[in-house]
């Protein structure tokens, strides 16, 4: 059975060994906790139970860990570390000896020394990049007065005189100097210097005439600027400024510096927020717990083959834990654990893509599996590629240890990589038209009508199979008529109308197809009120029969997307072809091939992957499967930055 | 001689309509996609995947053009002397995939776009995002198929 069957355990300690019973849960990973408080335990012993509360060292525990997510951030933002884009996918880790794991969790204090220097830098960071803005600022602001002669300190009011820097609008520049040489008697106006937008004027003038001229400086948009506090000409400040700027950023070049210092420890705050990490769940699940005065008890989910393993390991590590497992109840929420075999297991990331079977189906994964390495073969059907697509995931797989369903992807590409290579020898493509041998049976590209008739006979035993598991469930869960009514019918229907089409069928496709379309008209409105409205819901079902057409006719991408890959590839050949003669030439052919190979095989994996999935969901699961399940998560140790290796027995 | 004509425009219409509607579909998913970047950087690889898929059309009108070519001989051969007849034929071939390339693959970039949105609040869902998406091809790879099959039909 792939569907794993589970126990529900409880399990009693003596408070004394609450961590040690936790700590042994956790590295085990194999028990899924129920919330004691939502179990039907909890109200037959209410009385006698306490709720355990997540402790307090939960929330200590969680500014730990965001002070370390922070030190990791600043380091991130400095000298980030680059995923490869595979990494990206799976998540890079790096791999740590047990040794140097304790190591690391005993030096775990020396990481808050850590913290306290990133923080420290970080402000200073701060403190210096708004500095550095506001210098930056004040020099745009100054560049434009760099001629003016007059220190800016001297630009004031006397008793007689009125001076001022102004900002007029480029265009208004000529107007505004005509209306003062006509309203005013006295001034001198000084443009220092303009740019497409602006002119920047100095304008000195009669105290008593500045009503006049502040009204002619208003009417033409000027803006009167001042630099307080600058002393000296604007020149001067400005090298004044840059000075600063320099400065500035030697100095944070130092703490980049610093930062780099710092550096080394990044692996040692990762490691160490792992634990922590680890820690946080454990006190956690304590949450899950109840207790009475001197005992916990907790509850949960164990794959049933793996209790006596969970029994043992308690009995041997402990002195009071006592476990008692009983199958689930009717009504419980089992959780879902799929296990198939050591080669179809690479397809259950397509099953759990669409959903985790509830407990009442079977596992679609080992019945589509067959079909999913066929038709992916077909999409791709190339040996060259087939064989360069398994190397490269056996590569990925040597380079990255990789889990669960990232794993799974990378072998369900290697196993696409076999089902490639095989169905390019059966069609006889080899990097398109490249190397030419001949096919085993025949190339789709001679007789497309023929591989379109395969891929559709291919789709009806994939839809035919898809009924049967209806069928079989129907018939285990009692309800044999409705699996002789709902997929026996259309069974006899469906065949019958196939042999109507071949010479030798046609009196049996005759009766056949008469028989089934009776019946299917009697039976599908069975569940209907009323002889009438049964009848007519029957004959509305014959319509159906378009359905299974549409689906049919949906594996007809398998023929599209196998000429599409060596179509590509011979026209890439060709192209190649082409530049043969000079050494130049034949430099850019490599490229040429090299390059649009492995983009065909790119893009051609992916549309394999994802349309081979489309007819496992759509065409496939659409006839028997319900989903809906929920997956077995168990309470582990899971590490986001460190792979702690195993220890070599 | 005006034959060739014909199948030379069914040719680049195929490649033009089709690798236009993938370029406004990718540029769609990327601009999601971008937004998404922002946010979370560890997603390139994921968002990257939803915007190839609109991609496809437009290489299966390139690859609609190439049977094209290589059929009326402009690559590999001597240019063949069609008939009206012929070159029509030949470029009815292309429509299918010409139109339906276009339209599907800016289709394809709206549900590719809103499936980035998807797997930037819940990645594990990568997958339906991406069958959603997928759902809209079917109709680009069948109108490819009838391209190719009624290619292969017709003599000259």
């Amino acid at each position: 059975m792939p569907i794993v069957e589970m126990q529900r355990i409880s399990l009693f300690a003596h408070q004394q060994e609450k961590d040690a019973v936790i700590n042994i849960l956790q590295e085990l990973g194999i028990v899924e906790l129920v919330d004691l408080k939502e179990s039907s335990a909890w109200e037959e012993m209410k009385l006698l139970l306490e709720p355990e509360e997540a402790a307090e060292e939960v929330a200590q525990l969680e500014s730990r860990l965001g002070e370390i997510r922070y030190c990791l951030d600043f380091f991130q933002r400095y000298f980030p570390v680059q995923k490869s884009f595979i990494e990206q996918f799976t998540g890079a880790r790096f791999n740590i000896t047990p040794e140097e794991y304790k190591e690391f969790v005993a030096k775990g204090e020396e990481t808050d020394l850590v913290y306290r220097n990133c923080r420290e830098v970080d402000e200073e960071q701060i403190g210096l990049r708004n500095e550095e803005t506001r210098c930056h600022n004040l020099l745009s602001s100054l560049a434009p007065w760099a001629g003016f002669s007059l220190p800016l300190e001297q630009i004031k009011d006397t008793k007689r005189l009125r001076m001022q820097l102004s900002t007029v609008p480029a265009d208004e520049l000529p107007v505004l100097q005509k209306a003062l040489a006509e309203t005013v008697a006295d001034y001198y106006l000084e443009v220092v210097s303009a740019d497409r937008d602006l002119a920047y004027v100095f304008a000195l003038y009669l105290q008593k005439e500045s009503a006049e001229v502040g009204e002619i400086f208003k009417t033409y948009g000027a803006t009167e600027v001042s630099f307080p506090g600058l002393t000296g000409t604007a020149a001067q400040s400005i090298e004044e400024l840059d000075g600063k700027i320099a400065e500035i950023q030697r100095k944070r070049e130092e703490l980049r510096q610093r930062v780099e210092k710092l550096l080394i420890h990044r692996p040692h705050m990762m490691a160490y927020y792992d634990y922590l990490e680890g820690q946080r769940a454990q006190k956690e699940a304590i949450g899950n717990l109840a207790r009475t005065e001197n005992t916990f008890m907790l509850e949960g989910w164990v794959p049933a083959p793996l209790v006596s393993n969970l029994k043992k390991t308690l009995m041997q590590e402990t002195e009071t834990a006592l476990l008692v497992s009983r199958d689930p109840e009717p009504g419980e929420d089992v959780p879902v654990l799929l296990q198939n075999g050591p080669v179809s297991d690479a397809y259950e990331v397509v099953t759990r893509m669409y959903s985790t079977p509830s407990r009442r189906e079977i596992d679609p994964t080992p019945l589509m599996a067959p079909f999913f390495f066929v038709f992916f073969g077909m999409c791709l059907s190339d040996a060259g590629y087939g064989v360069i697509l398994s190397l490269l995931a056996y590569f990925i797989t040597r380079k990255i240890k990789l889990k669960g369903m990232g794993k799974q992807l990378i072998k369900l590409l290697f196993l696409g990589g076999v089902s490639a290579f095989l169905a390019g020898i059966v069609m006889g493509s080899y990097f398109g038209d490249l190397i030419k041998i001949e096919p085993l049976w025949f190339n789709p590209l001679d007789d497309p009508m023929r591989m379109l008739i395969v891929s559709c006979i291919l789709g009806g035993i994939h839809i035919f199979t898809g009924m049967a598991v209806q069928a079989y469930q129907s018939i285990k869960r009692g309800r044999i008529w409705d699996a002789v009514f709902d997929q026996g019918l259309w069974y006899l229907f469906l065949i019958g109308l196939v042999l109507l089409f071949l010479p030798q069928g046609n009196f049996a496709g005759k009766w056949m197809s008469i028989t089934g379309a009776v019946g299917l008209v009697l039976t599908q409105g069975r569940s209907q009120k009323g002889i009438f409205k049964k009848l007519s819901s029957g004959l509305v079902s014959l319509y159906d029969v378009t359905g299974f057409l549409s689906d049919v006719l949906s594996y007809s991408r398998l023929l599209a997307l196998g000429l599409a890959t060596g179509v590509i590839a011979s026209a890439i050949n060709t192209m190649a072809g082409l530049l043969t003669g000079s050494v130049v030439g034949v430099i850019v052919m490599i490229i040429i091939l090299l390059g649009g190979h492995s983009f065909n095989l790119i893009i051609n994996t992916l549309g394999a992957y994802v349309h081979t999935s489309r007819l496992q969901y759509i065409e496939f699961f659409g006839k028997f499967f319900e989903g809906g399940g929920r997956s077995f998560q168990p309470f582990c140790k899971t590490t986001k930055f460190v792979e702690i290796e195993e220890r070599k027995a | 001689m005006a034959g060739i004509i014909w199948a030379l425009l069914g040719a680049a219409l195929a490649v033009a309509l089709a690798g236009i509607g993938s370029a406004i579909g990718v540029g769609l998913v990327g601009e999601s996609a971008a937004g998404v970047i922002t946010e979370d950087p560890d997603k390139f690889g994921q968002t990257l995947l939803m915007q190839a898929l609109p991609g496809t059309q437009g290489i299966y009108g390139l690859l609609t053009g190439f049977l094209i070519m290589q059929k009326v001989g402009v690559i590999g051969g001597a240019l063949l002397d069609l008939t009206v007849q012929q070159g029509f034929s030949i470029f009815m071939a292309a429509l299918p995939i010409a139109l339906v390339g276009y339209l599907s693959a800016i289709s394809q970039g709206k549900a590719a776009a809103a499936g980035v949105g998807l797997i930037a609040k819940r990645p594990e869902e990568l997958g339906k995002a991406i069958v959603y998406a997928v759902m809209v091809e079917t109709y680009a790879v069948l109108a490819l198929l009838a391209s190719i099959m009624l290619l292969f039909g017709i003599v000259v």
